[in-house]
């Protein structure tokens, strides 16, 4: 279930979902890559949360940090002008495993 | 959750505690961070006593049970203990033997037993201080700590404006990294805020065109630390001619992490402009303005002296001629 919540005063869009690791061995170097190559030129702001340890994911090292292994869920924060656009293409790239 | 285990653990040498009974009770949760001698409890007033503390009994407390008869200490410390909620865990100071009843009443019901052989004040004060640390509030923060002439400094800014970048210059040039792209900042004492690194990737950078290094390895043991006070805070902008940027540096602006106030400065970046000699300058001039010498606001004074010395040479003049 997504939350949408929609600021009145800026046309910017806040998404929430929570997502799941399917890779077997979680969220690695590649699949690390694979994000921030994703989210490079979008305008959010987009923030992966995993057991209270909220980090920016435009950066390669706070996705690492998260250590995600498979079955982790994250909640995952998208705030911005683009943001459906971008919780979209999040969306499909744990799904499909960040295409390992 | 902060348990009994991990105080024990992390601080027993410190602390001078040492496990005697109830070690079932080791994964107890710390609710609150604090600690009190049972006083009046122990008489049988449990009339607004607050469980969840930790309790310790020193030199008077051992001596008042004592006293007591078998039945009453085995009453009053069955009472003060089964009290919903149970105290998380009981410390014995000045390494006195607790009472045979209390190390048994502990076995039973699970809740660790300590010696430590400080003096209760001793104790007390340790314990509570080493509690509030543990329980202050930490947020994660995007940026790069680095120390600069001993500042620290907090590089904050968007991705691929030359954070990382900034901070392998600053290395190169003498000065440490204490963690990228990551900062834990916490609250130390109440009066200071602290940065720290996650142990996994603490003293790694990840440089785009190169990738994952870890800066410890390539330049030495000198050029990290692991934490770090941190003084002022650095946000890296692209070059906005638009923007208005401050170019007389009198009124300091603050920034407020964890109820604290720190100095505040936009360092606009565009190409050919050198941004580690603008750090350098910028830790620089804090060190002084802390030092008691605020440059910007020295200059001001002397050009207001002059300024109004010219009015009274003007006024003089014209005295003399009417």
């Amino acid at each position: 279930m997504t939350e949408r919540i929609i600021e009145p005063t800026s046309p910017s869009l806040k998404l929430v979902q929570k997502l799941r690791v399917k890779n077997a061995l979680g969220m690695h170097t590649r699949p690390a890559t694979y994000i921030v190559k994703l989210l490079q030129n979008c305008k959010s702001d987009v923030t992966f949360a995993l057991k209270k340890e909220v980090i920016n994911a435009k950066s390669i090292l706070s996705i690492l940090m998260l250590a995600a292994k498979k079955h982790s869920l994250i909640t995952v924060t998208v705030e911005g002008k683009d943001a459906q656009e971008v919780m979209d293409k999040l969306i499909l790239a744990f799904d499909s495993g960040f295409g390992e | 959750m902060y348990l009994v285990k991990d105080l024990y653990e992390k601080h027993k040498s410190r602390l001078g505690l040492e496990l005697v009974a109830g070690s079932s009770g080791l994964l107890r949760k710390i609710k609150i961070p604090e600690a009190h001698r049972p006083g009046l409890s122990l008489s049988g007033y449990l009339k607004g006593h607050a469980g969840h503390r930790i309790l310790v009994f020193g030199k008077v407390e051992i001596g008042y049970l004592k006293d007591l008869t078998n039945e009453v200490r085995i009453k009053r410390l069955h009472d003060l203990l089964c009290i919903s909620p149970n105290p998380p865990a009981i410390i014995v100071t000045r390494r006195l033997r607790p009472p045979k009843e209390l190390h048994a009443l502990c076995e039973e019901l699970g809740i660790p037993l300590f010696r430590a052989n400080t003096s209760t004040m001793n104790l007390l004060s340790k314990l509570t201080l080493l509690l509030y640390e543990e329980f202050s509030p930490s947020i994660n923060c995007h940026g790069t700590l680095v120390e600069v002439f001993g500042v620290g400094v907090l590089i904050q800014g968007d991705s691929s404006v030359g954070k990382s970048e900034a901070a392998l210059g600053l290395i190169e040039r003498g000065h440490r990294l204490i963690t990228d792209d990551i900062v834990k900042i916490r609250k130390r004492e109440g009066e200071y805020l602290e940065g720290y690194g996650v142990e996994l990737t603490r003293h790694h950078m990840e440089i785009r065109g190169i990738g994952i290094i870890n800066v410890a390895n390539l330049y030495g043991a000198v050029c990290v630390r692991d934490t770090k006070s941190i003084d002022i805070i650095v946000k890296l902008e692209v070059w906005d001619d638009q923007d208005f940027y401050d170019r007389v540096g009198i009124d300091e602006k603050f920034c407020q992490i964890l109820g604290m106030e720190l100095p505040y400065h936009i360092l606009p970046v565009k190409p050919g402009r050198d941004v580690v000699l603008l750090l350098e300058t910028i830790a620089l001039n804090h060190r002084l303005k802390k030092m008691g010498y605020n440059s910007a606001k020295e200059f001001n004074a002397k050009l207001l002296e002059m300024i109004g010395s010219k009015q009274k040479k003007r006024i003089m003049p014209s005295e003399i001629s009417s």
